[in-house]
């Protein structure tokens, strides 16, 4: 695994990061981050060809924490070489929340960065639909940030419509939509009437 | 809606939800398929229906608190879920757990292995219509959840593991009845066989149904099962060896098509595997101490409590300010009954988890499906599904 990192510091200004101990991780500058993942995939020494996780992390409370609030960490691993993994983390600042994404190169990246985004607000750019995915559609704020209270509840009123999703797939897949679902977009009312909140 | 297709011809698609609770979906997850009279043209699913913040709440407990709440992620096999963390944590302490507790986590690891592929495979058949199988599946579960009822006093969601060690010894009569469950196990493998292998109605739900490439799964971060069905031979406990698997005579089973056929055989090869390992341990499974002695990481016995004020002092301090884990971030992952359950600590040194993320495997299955079943009937594409194994527990956390 040492190999592995000595290259990463050495082609992309990637750092060893102090607090993982037991695991090989690295810090990579944000700008390189694109690069360095499609290096990690595509170098023949490299095949790192899954991509495990996406763990964003938020700094606010932690002890003597120095540098941007926010973290998102990458675990990588290589089927074909047992025992082969890397992570590697980037630094997101609550000025920039941006992150180049990795979709194009990992297909499970497409979900884990959704999950991130719902969780944290850190923005993946160039994602092809970035929108949340555990928590629902009506859902304000980003309940894993450290400032996000655990007991507050919110009021979730309609269901997930979906349609926009489902058309853009089938133009996606080549159809062109001549003539959209006849199903409409439900009116808040509706779904309010009679509820509790009153 | 009224489309044209790539070709350029017109189609009238219907838009149909299927889902979040429909009876094939075993949980909640909600497909919208656009229908091009039977066949699914196009289709994006919603997961979250079951998400409990996991992640938030883990952070608000002491370590030991976390052990809960991992029974509910995967809950078919909760106690797998309990030794993943355990080990994470104690492999971040740098602490050997003794040989007797390795032993018996392996058995309790396998045993829910089998579970959970029985569970699997008997609802796999229930959705195709069959129910005899899903009782021959049942029958074996059933003793192993007695089994589990004896030695943790709960069925489903039983916290057994504890960071350095279990929450108690097995009990008197144990070796026997888990030699009792691994032959009702074994006589369920082979009813089942006989249900499954040649079954042209089961034979034609399923062959052909669901493929994906290796290499595409391997991008989707299947791991477990569903990618040793399309071939690839990747196994945790072959390839980064824990509690001694590699010393266990036992093969990893592969697939070769990575159909919803193969994910079900697979699961039911893998438990034949299982059994033999079971077999193993419990020749293995010698007298001795199950907790590591170290009251600043497992507190001490509660009879100790009573005579001696060290161990007082380590009980009380242990479950008010919890134990302090070396502060850090690791990932660290264990191979379970769905594949890779990883988890990404970070610890800040306090008594309390400062952040764990959970990687479940389900996750990745799950966000294939809809590449999965477009271009397939909507009646296989529900054949396709219970193959995947999708626990919404460990989805959406």
């Amino acid at each position: 695994m040492e190999s592995v990192i000595d290259i990463l510091e050495s082609k992309f200004g990637a750092k060893r990061d102090e607090k993982a101990k037991w695991d090989a991780c690295v810090v990579v500058p944000k700008e390189y981050l694109h690069n360095a993942v499609e290096f990690l995939k595509n170098d023949p020494s490299m095949q790192f060809d899954m991509l495990l996780d996406l763990a964003g992390i938020d700094y606010l409370t932690y002890p003597n924490h120095e540098g941007p609030r926010f973290a998102v960490s990458y675990a990588f691993k290589c089927v074909k070489k047992p025992g082969s993994r890397v992570r590697l983390k980037v630094l997101v600042s609550e000025a920039d929340l941006k992150v180049p994404t990795i979709t194009d190169l990992y297909a499970s990246a497409n979900w884990l960065e959704r999950e991130v985004y719902d969780q944290y607000g850190i923005v993946f750019e160039g994602h092809p639909d970035l929108r949340r995915i555990l928590n629902h559609v009506e859902f304000v704020g980003h309940p894993l940030r450290k400032d996000y209270p655990a007991q507050k509840r919110q009021w979730l009123s309609t269901t997930d419509f979906l349609i926009p999703e489902l058309e853009k797939r089938l133009e996606d897949k080549g159809y062109r939509i001549i003539q959209r679902s006849k199903e409409i977009m439900p009116v808040e009312e509706e779904y309010l009437e009679g509820s509790i909140r009153e | 809606m009224i489309v044209l297709d790539p070709n350029g011809e017109k189609v009238n698609l219907m838009a149909l939800n299927v889902g979040p609770t429909h009876p094939a979906t075993h949980h909640c997850v909600r497909l919208l398929a656009a229908l091009d009279g039977e066949t699914i043209v196009a289709g994006v699913h919603e997961i979250g229906f079951m998400h409990r913040g996991f992640e938030k709440m883990v952070e608000r407990g002491t370590w030991q608190q976390v052990i809960p709440y991992t029974d509910r992620l995967n809950y078919c096999s909760a106690m797998m879920n309990n030794i993943a963390f355990c080990r994470a944590v104690e492999n971040m302490y740098g602490i050997e757990i003794p040989e007797r507790t390795k032993v018996l986590r392996v058995i309790v690891n396998e045993l829910s292995r089998i579970n959970d592929h029985f569970i699997c495979v008997a609802a796999a058949f229930q959705d195709l219509g069959g129910t005899t199988p899903f009782m021959y599946a049942f029958n074996p579960r059933e003793e192993i959840m007695l089994i589990w009822e004896k030695l943790t006093g709960a069925r489903l969601t039983n916290s057994f593991a504890r960071i350095g060690g279990l929450y108690r010894d097995s009990y008197n009569g144990f070796e026997e009845d888990v030699l009792a469950a691994c032959k009702s196990v074994e006589k369920a493998l082979k009813d089942l066989h006989a249900c499954l292998d040649r079954n042209r109605i089961f034979l034609d739900r399923t062959v052909g149904v669901g493929k994906i490439s290796a290499e595409r799964a391997i991008s989707y971060g299947w791991t477990g099962p569903c990618l040793r069905a399309t071939g690839v031979e990747s196994d945790l406990r072959k390839d980064e060896p824990y509690y001694d698997y590699e010393t266990y005579d036992w093969e990893v089973v592969v697939g070769t098509q990575g159909d919803a056929n193969d994910r079900l055989q697979v699961r039911l090869a893998e438990i034949e595997e299982s059994v033999k390992i079971v077999r193993q341990a419990l020749k293995r499974l010698a007298p001795g101490p199950v907790d590591i002695v170290d009251p600043r990481i497992r507190v001490p016995a509660h009879k100790l409590a009573y005579q001696d004020m060290e161990a007082l002092i380590g009980r009380f301090k242990s479950v008010y300010e919890g134990i302090r884990v070396p502060e850090g971030e690791y990932y660290c992952a264990s191979e379970c009954a769905n594949g890779e359950l990883g988890f990404t600590i970070v610890s800040d040194g306090s008594g309390h988890p400062y952040r764990i993320k959970v990687r479940s495997p389900s996750f990745a299955h799950v966000s294939a499906f809809n590449e999965l079943v477009e271009g397939l009937t909507l009646a296989d594409s529900m054949a396709t599904l219970p193959g995947l194994n999708m626990i919404a527990g460990e989805l959406d956390r």
